[in-house]
């Protein structure tokens, strides 16, 4: 092995270590920063609970989400564990845009969230939410409804 | 015995796609070239913990392609708030056969490896080893550890950038162990990795897209 790869090699586990570290940092900071209750849980074993803490729970808005509300519909913020990328999100939209009941969907990286905008009387429940979260290869920690998603 | 080998082989396999277990009903495409091979691959996700593709290699410097069936078994999949990881189990079976005029005749060829990786919006680390048999073609094997790093935090169809580093061990090759700096551009269902080897000049290529 030449100098430039042992270099790089050094390179690549300093830039690990790096990453190890700032992350064990966020978990901490989070810890301290959220102490809000939880309104359901429904995260499995694989999950790591402990370092669970509630995002907003507030609906984030897109022009879609906005036109289902106006035109009835009712919405759901669900937390979701595991979303890091837009394959997340894809993945996701992709499975609740499929269900008939769902008006609108929009998965947010920066609150790890998936709004939705069911049609006007229909729904899922928590469950339901749930399982589809699997299909599409996540875990849902909490689900927020009604009223307190609006920020009223 | 040639049977159970080759089943062990498929549950201890490993190549090199991202992401290779989709959602459930996904189809995925995924074009790869690196300092050794280019390959392309398009899966099928039934369920949420396996896929079955359908995968092409052409290795480029032995003068042959595998064509082969390959199935993805997520073995392992943890959840944070702020991250996920994944271990999956990979492997295929198919038939080996000559290119650019390479007179052996075609031969069952399978491989069979593993692929880890652990990702936040800001960080990656990822593991692949893979171990191909293609009888008269030869074999191989290779490992490789890539890490990253994102300068921002992209929300939801953003374009996302990474800057990566890739440093793979072929045991086989005239450089047995290999360094690629490389960037990756992931916006919706597109991901595109350019990059270049700096110790076997070569660039990597490799393309990404989720239906």
């Amino acid at each position: 092995m030449n100098m430039m790869s042992r270099f790089l090699m050094a390179l690549l586990l300093l830039l690990l270590s790096t990453a190890v570290w700032s992350q064990h940092e966020q978990g901490q900071a989070h810890e301290h920063e959220h102490e809000h209750e939880h309104e359901q849980s429904v995260s499995e074993n694989t999950a790591d609970a402990a370092s669970v803490t509630p995002a907003t729970g507030r609906l984030t808005t897109t022009p879609e989400i906005e036109a289902a509300l106006a035109n009835g519909g009712t919405a759901v913020v669900a937390d979701v564990l595991g979303v890091v990328c837009d394959f997340c999100a894809v993945a996701m939209n992709k499975i609740f845009g499929k269900q008939e009941e769902v008006a609108a969907v929009y998965v947010d990286l920066d609150t790890k969230a998936l709004n939705l905008v069911f049609k006007p009387g229909a729904s899922l429940d928590d469950e339901a939410i749930a399982a589809l979260a699997v299909q599409a290869g996540y875990r849902i920690s909490a689900v927020h409804r009604n009223a307190a998603v609006l920020g009223s | 015995m040639r049977i159970i080998a080759g089943l062990l082989l498929l549950l201890i396999s490993a190549a090199g796609s991202a992401r290779p277990v989709s959602y459930v009903g996904g189809w995925t495409l995924i074009e790869e070239s690196n300092r050794q091979s280019t390959a392309a691959l398009i899966h099928y996700t039934p369920s949420p913990s396996w896929s079955l593709g359908l995968r092409s290699e052409w290795v480029r410097d032995e003068d042959y392609a595998i064509t082969s069936l390959q199935p993805t078994y997520l073995l392992k999949r943890w959840f944070g708030q702020h991250y996920q990881a994944n271990i999956y189990l990979q492997g295929g079976i198919g038939l080996a056969s000559g290119t650019s005029g390479n007179p052996l005749s075609s031969t069952t060829a399978a491989y069979a490896g593993v692929i880890a990786d652990w990702e936040t919006r800001r960080f990656f680390l990822g593991y692949n080893a893979r171990y191909v048999d293609a009888g008269h073609f030869g074999d191989n094997a290779m490992q490789l550890v890539r890490v990253g790093w994102a300068p921002y935090e992209g929300d939801t169809q953003d374009l996302h950038t990474w800057l990566m580093l890739e440093v793979d061990h072929r045991p086989e090759s005239k450089d047995p162990v290999s360094v690629t700096p490389l960037l990756r551009f992931f916006r919706g269902p597109a991901l595109l990795e350019v990059g270049f080897n700096i110790v076997d000049p070569t660039p990597l290529l490799n393309f990404t897209y989720r239906f």
